[in-house]
């Protein structure tokens, strides 16, 4: 039996009334869905899913959850059980043939302490060691193996936070990966081991805010950090929250370009872990509407996809497990969708990116939109307000 | 009197030279004859390497290298054909482009001085067997994976 104690008792909730099934994204290309799947374990035949390997399938999207009467964190389940079907020795298909699973795995041996490079720091920001402000760069050095695009978003990221900030950002040598994919992936002991090292890091850096570009690792930086570490209570924030602040405090503003005589048409894709993985009171979909508007003033065209906010599809993939043709019907329907109202795809998760460009070289008729991440799209539009003509202001 | 023992035992384990885990990837056309060679004219190299043939160094991925390095084998060998000599035509030029991008991460992890790629003909059997000495010595200065 592999689902056993506090599971059940979620299990037990369930009274069947298939809203999970209804909005399931892997439910309309899959046999079994999740209210037939719960119902399968608590019937007994747990065995039959175990063995068809099914739990490996979940894209632990969420949309479930946001639908469900009671609650029921499917997600969670799945998580859990596949760290059991791991100890039961019940192994999955991971993408890129375990590439980036296995750097995570090897980082999280405690006798390995990566050296970063900052040769990819952009001239004119100021980077130390120790300070207020740290940027929490990720897993996006170690995806430049396969995809040449990877750093961009770090770049773009790190000289918006220079323009921002007076003060030099603070990035870590020894920073390790989050740990995001391997507690998805159900190797909650890995992911232990690099959430220790990465919280006594933070603590010697001094740093107060840790801000991510990536929606994957604000997830659990956030919330998956707090729930396993009490004593880590820094805060954390995302780009978009921060922007989100900045404007409402006047700081910056967006400014016309001058170059771009055609309108650019936008639409955003919200990944499944800055919206339905996180609790309702964050809000971080409205935040980042509220950059569009503000776009939309300097001319720029925000349009919205059929599905969004929390309902939005999902991109495919998620802790490079199953990348398959059915993750690429899904990416493909997302797309299509964005084409419809849109030339330019807007994204907070370098990892969506990653996938749909990913789907881009594979079939002609999604070529002609492009993929960009917010920082790539904000990094020539933001302009500081000078902090003197705020004082002038206060004077007068 | 057990823990006596125990602490004996540590002992004698840290007197014990480190002899190092290597795992060698060999092509069958040109490495692996150059092995052969190695062993049928008598050279001598360390018995610490233990060969995987592979039919083409274009075979091997990076995740073995990082599979092997996370079940803490000490050193990783990639050996096949020279540029242009290749059984399959192109299979190590795909290699050599693939492991230029593996080393950038094996840098980044501190594991770079532990893997090598080397490019060895079925002639050069003298030349494997100097290649298998000196990487012995360089992970042995290095000491083992699991507690450095």
């Amino acid at each position: 039996m592999i689902i056993k104690g506090k599971l059940r008792e979620y299990l037990n909730n369930c009274y069947q009334c298939a809203m999970c099934s209804g909005i399931c994204q892997m439910g309309r290309i899959q046999k079994y869905t999740p209210s037939r799947i719960i119902q399968l374990i608590i019937e007994g035949f747990e065995d039959r899913i175990v063995e068809s390997g099914m739990l490996w399938d979940c894209l632990t999207c969420n949309s479930c959850l946001e639908k469900c009467p009671y609650e029921v964190n499917f997600a969670e389940i799945v998580r859990d059980a596949r760290n059991k079907m791991l100890d039961a020795g019940i192994m999955p298909k991971i993408a890129h043939k375990g590439f980036y699973t296995l750097l995570s795995e090897i980082m999280s041996k405690e006798n390995i302490t990566p050296e970063k490079t900052f040769e990819w720091v952009p001239s004119g920001c100021e980077v130390s060691e120790k300070g207020n402000i740290l940027y929490f760069v990720g897993c996006a050095p170690l995806f430049s193996y396969e995809f040449d695009e990877s750093m961009n978003n770090a770049v773009d990221t790190l000289k918006i936070l220079c323009k921002i900030e007076n003060e030099p950002i603070v990035l870590l040598k020894d920073e390790k990966c989050c740990g995001h994919d391997l507690l998805w992936q159900g190797k909650i002991e890995a992911f232990k081991k690099l959430a220790i090292h990465n919280i006594k890091s933070f603590e010697r850096s001094g740093a107060s805010l840790i801000i991510t570009s990536c929606a994957e690792g604000y997830r659990t930086l956030k919330i998956d950090y707090p729930s396993m570490f009490e004593n880590f209570n820094v805060k954390v924030k995302h780009l978009v929250e921060y922007l989100y602040e900045k404007l409402k405090e006047n700081k910056i503003k967006f400014k016309k370009e001058k170059k771009n005589t055609k309108i650019l048409k936008l639409t955003y894709h919200d990944p499944c872990r800055l919206s339905r993985f996180l609790p309702k009171s964050f809000n971080i979909y409205e935040k980042i509407r509220y950059i569009f508007k503000e776009l939309e003033k300097v001319g720029y065209v925000y349009n919205e996809m059929v599905h969004n906010k929390s309902n939005s599809l999902c991109c495919g993939v998620s802790c490079w497990l199953n990348c398959s043709d059915k993750a690429k019907a899904l990416r493909y329907h997302r797309m299509l969708e964005a084409k419809d109202v849109a030339d330019n795809l807007v994204t907070t998760c370098p990892k969506c990116e990653i996938h749909f460009r990913c789907l881009q070289n594979d079939t002609e008729t999604v070529q002609d939109i492009n993929v960009i991440d917010l920082s790539n799209l904000l990094e020539n539009v933001i302009e500081v307000i000078p902090s003197q003509q705020n004082k002038e202001v206060s004077k007068k | 009197m057990k823990i006596v023992e125990k602490s004996d035992k540590k002992q004698v384990k840290k007197d014990r030279e480190f002899k190092p885990n290597i795992v060698c990837f060999c092509c069958n056309w040109c490495s692996y004859a150059g092995a052969d060679l190695a062993g049928v004219s008598r050279f001598q190299y360390p018995a610490s390497i233990r060969i995987i043939r592979v039919m083409c160094s274009g075979r091997v991925e990076p995740a073995f290298i990082l599979k092997s390095f996370k079940d803490n084998v000490d050193g990783v060998l990639v050996t096949g054909c020279h540029i242009g000599d290749c059984h399959y035509i192109s299979g190590n030029e795909f290699t050599k482009d693939r492991f230029e991008r593996l080393m950038k991460i094996l840098k980044y992890l501190g594991l770079k001085d532990r893997f090598r790629l080397e490019w060895i003909s079925a002639s050069e059997g003298k030349k494997f067997a100097e290649l298998v000495t000196t990487f012995t010595n360089q992970i042995k200065k290095l000491g083992p994976l699991n507690n450095i």
